[in-house]
């Protein structure tokens, strides 16, 4: 295993930011967030989750699909250059870095792939940090994921004593180590730290089959009512990935556009004439939690939920999916 | 503060029992000793989930819109703050008085949970007022229908120096410097709608960022559109904003949304004379009324 102290970090990073984007946790208005390092500064890769989940990085907030210009009566089209960049993301932990395993399941498999997305998937190498202390909030082992050793990532660290245990899990995260150079050293004997153990514990066991019974339950109009319809929880999830696409038109020209979407909105099922399938935040909650743990594990077979506690730790009224699950299996039909 | 949270229950058993109301609106614990979110209970069997403590932060009053086509009487808990929201509400015509039973808390101040959840239980009686809660002027409802006897004597209300602090902070910048300031704060911003959603000045029937395809902001997350959203959602809340921090709390990105509003406070102050919102139902907001001598021209 390899060794890298605290204080020659920065210098490694600088090292893998030759040639490609550097991101990594690092604090911007009170918060952690994945920001690109640029040779200097803080790192913030302290405990737990950044605020927000690195999914803007793949998929970002708001990007332009292509552009047109309308001439009389000829019209053009221009794409958009190519998302190629190489990006290397440190410090990525268990739940998120499943969470791009998520992510993977909806943009890029059942017959259609996001070109957008693949290309900012595959250029972009994932350097996990192991969680040794975790979160009131954290509940990621819930759904089996091991917050001592991401699945999916390029390069697995884990914090020690004065710096960090690096190990290579693939070829790209060998070439990354080997760009390293003389800043690591072996450390023949050293063992990777205990893993954290999230506090909140749930089972999500037989949450699915429970609710595809439970559509039309009076549960959802009890547990919706201190729901405010904001999109925080969406937001801020790592494996929401709704979207809308929209044109901003300035004339003769203009350009069409994909930004993040969420259920919890009026807008989101509005359609032409007016109607509203989902009329009232009742209907948008309950689609949120049947989105994470019914139709996606029908669909793709595992959990839309990586157990990262963001939506927990941020709803301005805590609506806590802990709970849901809980009380889902609760409830009597 | 045992003795209001028993009240509390006991009041909201009667009042359920009784038919008085069909809804009661307060607060239970949450997943954590630090949250204590918002209840809704129609049985009166099940008033024991009520709870009062420090950290009874939410502002309730923007609940009774969503059952205001329905034809339940609802009793609500009323801290100073969500008196103020029931009183903006009941100004816009957007709740009738009648169709509200209001239990008055003399508000102590309620805790900050964030750093509650830093500090540990342990260390529960360190936990700080809440930001919103310190330049409160009216801990006390200034609109109930009964006050609970509290054993916990509401404070004193803050003084009025520091509530316009953060305001003469941004105002001391250079232009640039203030341009800088807001466009960082507001690149953050997810455009979640959290601090729309809670607001209780916020009743719009129907909001103009809930309908992108009108043209009039786009839903693009980005600088121009943020900060369109950011100043209309302000100047939209002018005159009207009773200063619960509710916004700022419930801003997931940590955007200082009430030193935005505050600003407008303090020019309103200036430019039309003192007034608070929500504390006076007879006292209309500047903006809302007509006057011959308006210091404004109009023409």
């Amino acid at each position: 295993m390899l060794k890298i102290i605290r204080d020659k970090l920065p210098e490694l990073l600088t090292a893998w930011a030759r040639g490609a984007r550097v991101l990594v946790p690092r604090e911007r208005g009170g918060t952690r967030v994945f920001l690109p390092w640029e040779g200097e500064g803080e790192l913030a890769l302290g405990q737990g989750n950044t605020l927000e989940p690195p999914k803007d990085l793949f998929f970002p907030r708001t990007e332009t699909m292509y552009r047109y210009q309308v001439q009389g009566k000829d019209a053009s089209l221009a794409e958009e250059p190519a998302a190629d960049a190489r990006q290397v993301l440190v410090g990525v932990r268990s739940c998120d870095a499943k969470s791009l395993a998520i992510m993977d399941d909806a943009f890029l498999t059942k017959g259609y792939v996001d070109e957008f997305y693949r290309q900012r998937r595959e250029n972009t190498r994932v350097i996990a940090l192991a969680c040794t202390e975790a979160s009131p909030t954290c509940f990621c082992t819930a759904f089996g994921i091991d917050p001592g050793r991401a699945e999916g990532v390029d390069v697995q660290m884990w914090p020690v004593e004065g710096g960090y245990l690096l190990e290579a899990v693939t070829e790209a995260g060998q070439e990354l180590l080997r760009q390293a150079g003389d800043l690591l050293a072996e450390e023949g004997d050293a063992q990777p730290p205990a893993a954290a153990v999230p506090p909140l514990q749930v089972d999500v066991s037989g949450v699915t089959e429970k609710l595809q019974r439970m559509f039309e339950h009076p549960y959802w109009t009890a547990v919706s009512r201190k729901c405010l319809g904001c999109g925080a929880c969406t937001y801020l999830c790592p494996t929401c990935y709704c979207f809308d696409i929209q044109g901003e038109n300035q004339g003769d020209s203009g350009y069409k556009f994909r930004c993040w979407d969420s259920c919890m909105f009026s807008e989101y099922t509005r359609m032409a004439g007016g109607h509203n399938p989902r009329p009232s935040k009742k209907e948008r909650l309950r689609n949120r939690f049947l989105h994470k743990l019914q139709y996606f594990p029908e669909r793709y077979g595992k959990f839309a939920c990586v157990g990262c506690g963001r939506c927990l730790d941020r709803c301005p009224v805590n609506v806590d999916i802990t709970r849901v699950i809980r009380e889902v299996k609760e409830v009597t039909l | 503060m045992k003795g209001i949270q028993e009240q509390m229950r006991a009041r909201a058993r009667e009042l359920l029992a009784q038919g008085a109301v069909q809804m009661v609106i307060g607060w239970e614990k949450g997943t954590f000793w630090y949250l204590s979110p918002p209840a809704f209970v129609t049985d009166p069997e099940d008033c024991d989930r009520l709870v009062w403590d420090e950290f009874c932060t939410n502002n309730l009053a923007k609940y009774l819109l969503d059952y205001k086509h329905t034809g339940d009487r609802i009793a609500l808990f009323v801290k100073g703050c969500d008196a103020r929201g029931i009183v903006r509400l009941l100004q816009d015509n957007q709740i009738d008085r009648e169709k509200v039973y209001l239990i008055g808390i003399k508000c102590p101040g309620v805790k900050d949970g964030r750093q509650a959840a830093a500090l540990g239980e342990a260390r529960r009686g360190e936990v700080p007022l809440a930001e919103k809660c310190r330049y409160c002027t009216h801990p006390e409802p200034v609109l109930y229908d009964e006050l609970l006897a509290g054993d916990a004597a509401a404070r004193e209300a803050a003084p009025g120096e520091g509530r316009f602090a953060e305001v003469a902070k941004v105002e001391a910048m250079s232009p640039d410097e203030r341009y800088a300031f807001w466009t960082a704060a507001y690149d953050r911003c997810l455009r979640c709608y959290a601090c729309r959603n809670v607001c209780p000045a916020c009743n719009c029937r129907e909001c103009i960022f809930d309908r992108s395809q009108s043209g009039w902001c786009g839903k693009q997350m980005q600088r121009s559109e943020n900060m369109f959203f950011a100043i209309t959602r302000a100047m939209h809340v002018a005159g009207r904003c009773i200063e619960c921090g509710e916004c700022e709390r419930v801003c997931p990105e940590g955007i200082p949304i009430m030193a935005l509003n505050k600003k407008i406070i303090k020019d309103l102050n200036e430019l039309f004379g003192e007034y608070e919102a929500g504390v006076d139902l007879e006292k209309m907001p500047p903006l809302g009324q007509y006057k011959l001598d308006d210091p404004e021209e109009f023409h």
